[in-house]
């Protein structure tokens, strides 16, 4: 059976090679259906790789809780809050932070001038604690410091794209900016981050939390989040627990209600978009399949037009002794060949086509091809070469010696 | 496997026995008798012409003689195998073993070289390429074409593909060689070429069936069996009449 088979192959390689030209056009939809799975995978591979090189950096043993109210709540004027008692709460009863820190969002325009340049920024009020909760450092001047919330010094840390849209020096350090109609003094500049899906991570200036609080003045109404970063040993299901748990009971809320406050987690998110990018794929992979079963059916053409043309020589291979088996395996093996030849000068072409879209958008993470996907084409267009090879095949394996041989 | 293109050793049976073979085809609503009771034995190392006009069943009779195609009724025994009770797979096999096959139209692969169509029957033997080969070699020297091993089929003369098929008639050690008009598509030099090379091949020691139409070729044989209307109308055993 292994030497018949190491035959067929043989013979088929050799009517491929004879007949290049059509081998190739037979084989074209096998190639563009293979192409475009090959390119779109590698796309959004790329992009997912991109992506959780990004979540990575946002810390992935980091946590946020903030507050959650459901739409209908929202518009009849309810807002759940998360309040400064609930982060003392949590620094006391919880197990498992290293370090915790409050957030607080700028409640009014986010508007920040330099000289005559302006620019919307993301303001935040934080504590020294964030930049080991975000794993933010600054590359120049110092980070804010707990005598800075103590004093509610007007002092800022900005990042990097915000000094290029004011047109801060390199270094501004002791420049002054104005926030909201107080002015501030540059303290630090933070490193580079760089973008997550088109958003920049660089456009934020971070002020201490208590002089936040003081600008917004209602102190009874503040809805903060709360980021914290967890210790080494600590599981984020069990400090999770533990905050629904604790935040649950500080909210008043029984059984039947709905937390009024979200817990996020690096490999939440990233699960999320992980899941989008799936479907996408599940949804391209069916579309692309469709284009598959067209170039199978085109082999399968080509295979009968094949197996009619070559009859006689079907006949004569019977006349001097081939077995049924003989014919069949010859004709399937060419059409998996066939088939997988395609796959393979689709998956060269389809990883060009993605190399080529990837670099030409800008910005965009450069293509990649993972392992499984180039396997499961290739498998693929061999299963779908055997699969419409089976039809020809058994028109050749069953035709008479006799008839065959007459045919003209 | 024995190296050689002499024919395997005799047994106590006759090579060929066939016994009231019939062959029936329908057409339309008619019957047509292609072979009707049919009655010979073929010894081992005979030279056997079926000559008859067209239409006299001696096609059918090829056919049937080259395990092709089995008959309505009536036993076939070749070298001791009872040939009508076996499968298309199993008459495969039996070609392949018993059989070689030269054809009018030679019936070459026409994408293969010369020893590629030789090699092609000893592929279902499942003989080794570098076997095959020389093998393949062998016969193609013996009908004096071991300089054209290379060539494909339509690079080949009438004559020369003639020999190419006899050779791959020959690769496989055959109790039978079956020739169907093996000179009808060639001019009258290379005919007498070809019926040379029968006539030395039968001097070997190898058994020759044709069928013919042409007088002349018949001549070099044995015996002659003229068939009339699917029957046997004359079975002569004649005086050596080769030329050499």
């Amino acid at each position: 059976m292994l030497f018949s088979l190491l035959e067929s192959c043989r013979s088929a390689l050799i009517s491929i090679y004879a007949h290049g030209l059509r081998s190739f056009l037979t084989t074209l939809g096998i190639v563009i259906g293979v192409a475009s799975v090959i390119a779109v995978v590698s796309i959004t591979q790329g992009l997912r790789v991109f992506v959780s090189q990004q979540f990575a950096s946002l810390g992935t043993n980091s946590l946020t809780v903030r507050s959650y109210t459901p739409i209908e709540d929202r518009m009849q004027g309810i807002s759940a809050r998360l309040t400064p008692d609930d982060l003392n709460l949590i620094e006391r009863r919880v197990d498992g932070i290293a370090s915790i820190t409050p957030i607080l969002f700028a409640n009014r325009a986010s508007q920040i001038k330099y000289g005559s340049q302006t620019s919307f920024s993301q303001i935040m009020g934080t504590t020294y604690a964030y930049q080991d909760v975000a794993q933010f450092y600054t590359t120049q001047g110092r980070f804010l410091a707990d005598s800075d919330n103590d004093t509610r010094r007007r002092i800022a840390v900005i990042g990097d794209k915000v000094r290029e849209n004011l047109n801060l020096p390199d270094d501004p350090v002791n420049e002054f900016v104005e926030l909201g109609g107080e002015w501030f003094k540059i303290v630090g500049l933070l490193e580079t981050k760089g973008d997550i899906m088109g958003f920049s991570q660089d456009d934020i200036v971070l002020v201490p939390y208590a002089t936040m609080q003081s600008l917004q003045g209602n102190q009874a109404r503040t809805d903060i989040q709360i980021q914290l970063s967890l210790s080494e040993t600590a599981e984020v299901d069990d400090v999770t627990t533990q905050l629904t748990t604790l935040l649950r009971n500080a909210h008043d809320l029984s059984g039947e209600d709905a937390d009024d406050f979200v817990i996020e987690t690096a490999e939440q998110m990233m699960d999320t978009f992980d899941s989008i990018l799936g479907v996408v794929t599940i949804v391209i992979g069916g579309i692309v399949g469709i284009s598959l079963l067209v170039g199978g059916i085109g082999i399968m053409n080509i295979m009968l037009v094949s197996v009619t043309e070559r009859t006689r020589e079907i006949g004569i291979c019977k006349a001097i002794g081939a077995r049924r088996h003989h014919i069949l395996l010859q004709f399937l093996i060419e059409s998996m060949f066939l088939s997988l030849l395609g796959g393979l000068i689709g998956l060269g072409l389809g990883f060009g086509m993605g190399m080529l879209i990837a670099n030409n958008i800008p910005s965009f993470p450069p293509a990649a091809i993972p392992v499984w996907a180039a396997l499961l084409a290739m498998g693929f267009s061999g299963f779908v070469g055997i699969l419409f090879g089976i039809l020809p095949a058994a028109k050749a394996a069953n035709l008479d010696p006799i008839d065959a041989l007459r045919y003209e | 496997m024995a190296i050689g293109l002499t024919p395997p050793a005799s047994n106590n049976m006759a090579l060929i026995e066939l016994k009231d073979i019939t062959k029936y085809y329908e057409m339309g609503n008619q019957v047509v008798k292609a072979l009707d009771g049919i009655d010979v034995d073929i010894e081992r190392n005979e030279y056997v012409a079926f000559i008859g006009s067209s239409g006299s069943g001696k096609s059918t009779m090829l056919n049937i003689l080259g395990c092709l195609d089995r008959p309505t009724n009536g036993q076939y025994h070749l070298n001791g195998t009872n040939v009508e009770s076996l499968n298309q797979n199993q008459l495969s096999e039996i070609r392949n073993l018993e059989i070689g096959f030269i054809f009018q139209s030679f019936n070459l692969l026409p994408r293969a070289t010369a020893l590629g169509n030789v090699m092609q029957p000893l592929i279902y033997r499942n003989i080794p390429l570098r076997q095959r080969k020389e093998m393949a070699s062998e016969a193609l020297a013996r009908v004096n074409l071991g300089d054209r091993t290379d060539h494909l089929p339509n690079q080949l003369s009438g004559g020369q593909r003639q020999r190419v098929a006899i050779a791959r008639a020959l690769v496989t050690h055959p109790s039978i060689l079956l020739a169907d008009e093996p000179t009808g598509n060639l001019d009258s030099k290379t005919t007498v070429e070809i019926m040379q090379l029968f006539d030395d091949l039968h001097t070997e020691g190898h058994t020759v069936i044709m069928v013919t139409h042409e007088d002349e070729i018949a001549s070099h044989c044995n015996r002659v069996i003229e068939m009339k209307d699917g029957k046997i109308f004359q079975d002569s055993t004649q005086a050596t009449a080769q030329v050499h």
